[in-house]
């Protein structure tokens, strides 16, 4: 078997481009993919495939009791039944916010994150310093990288994701949206509230249209 | 068990019916550079075509995160350097592609890479 020998030359972003650039060629002569694959799966995956669709999920789980019972017992199958699911949502654990405590998600390995619900994740969940600090200092770090403050009386929970096990957060329904239907409460789910790095909105600052 | 494509699909076709948009998505692009997208894309598109088991994939990239971060570094952090390295670690593993040959291509290709890649909407 042979073993790539990671280079230790940095690149330069031209020289990586380029790299990346012939990789793709190399597969595609080979018949491994074709440019049509390679193209698609970057739509997908940059424009289509988004928090949006996690966001349609804790807005349906905060008006039919039912589904969120369902949605903390097999996040996977409840998310299948509205046809959201695929690569990296195999194995998906909701876990809820309530009064007394806060979920946070991290992946302290790599980067392991539900992309069926939650899009990609963004640049600072991949960063060493979110990874190794969320654990340790939970607190702190939404304080200070977040601006979210959770209150003393509120333990909070830090789960680290896996290939086996991709952990994503079911936040609190904010107050005052008692008539609102399921799709203007989706509106108001983040992707961070998702995350667990900051809250949903409430109805006062939706301001979109 | 590979039948994504058209859950993908599906997934796509729903979403453009959903109009909520998230504001404040976009303060945080996913990809900086166009190569960090399509070296994205290659990946996903070799374990779809059967290359590899995505595990495999994750297994490689949590050991180029870990020499990277277990070594003194000069470089700055980029993550897709890291997805990158794994890729060619399990591409080189099934056979797919052989030691020189990424190099070779590279040095063949460094040209025109820039200008081929302006074109790809980021």
């Amino acid at each position: 078997m042979t073993q790539v020998t990671p280079s230790t030359h940095i690149r330069s972003e031209a020289e990586i481009a380029a790299r990346v650039k012939a990789l793709e060629s190399i597969m595609i002569e080979k018949g491994i993919m074709t440019t049509e694959a390679v193209d698609r799966f970057a739509e997908i995956y940059e424009n289509e495939v988004g928090p949006r669709l996690g966001a349609s999920v804790v807005a349906r789980a905060w008006t039919d009791p039912e589904f969120k019972k369902r949605l903390i017992d097999d996040a996977t199958t409840a998310c299948a039944e509205m046809d959201i699911g695929g690569l990296q949502g195999e194995d998906m654990v909701v876990v809820e916010d309530t009064d007394t405590v806060h979920h946070v998600i991290v992946c302290t390995l790599c980067s392991c994150y539900p992309w069926p619900t939650l899009g990609l994740p963004p640049n600072w969940y991949k960063a060493p310093a979110y990874r190794s600090r969320m654990v340790r200092e939970p607190r702190t770090v939404l304080r200070e990288d977040f601006g979210y403050d959770v209150p003393d009386s509120v333990e909070i929970r830090v789960w680290d994701s896996s290939s086996e096990m991709r952990y994503w957060v079911l936040p609190q329904r904010p107050d005052g949206t008692d008539g609102m239907s399921e799709e203007e409460l989706a509106g108001l789910v983040t992707r961070d509230s998702m995350i667990g790095v900051g809250p949903p909105k409430s109805p006062s600052e939706d301001q979109s249209p | 068990m590979r039948t994504e494509t058209t859950e993908i699909g599906d997934a796509r076709r729903r979403v453009e019916q959903l109009l909520t948009a998230l504001p404040g998505e976009s303060e945080q692009l996913t990809f900086e550079h166009p190569w960090e997208l399509r070296a994205f894309a290659v990946a996903v598109a070799a374990y779809h075509s059967g290359q590899y088991d995505w595990s495999e994939f994750q297994l490689a990239l949590i050991d180029a995160i870990r020499r990277w971060e277990g070594a003194e570094q000069d470089a700055p952090w980029r993550y897709y350097d890291r997805w990158l390295e794994a890729l060619e670690t399990v591409l080189s593993g099934t056979g797919v592609l052989s030691g020189t040959e990424l190099d070779d291509r590279t040095r063949g290709s460094n040209s025109c890479t820039v200008q081929s890649y302006a074109g790809v909407p980021a």
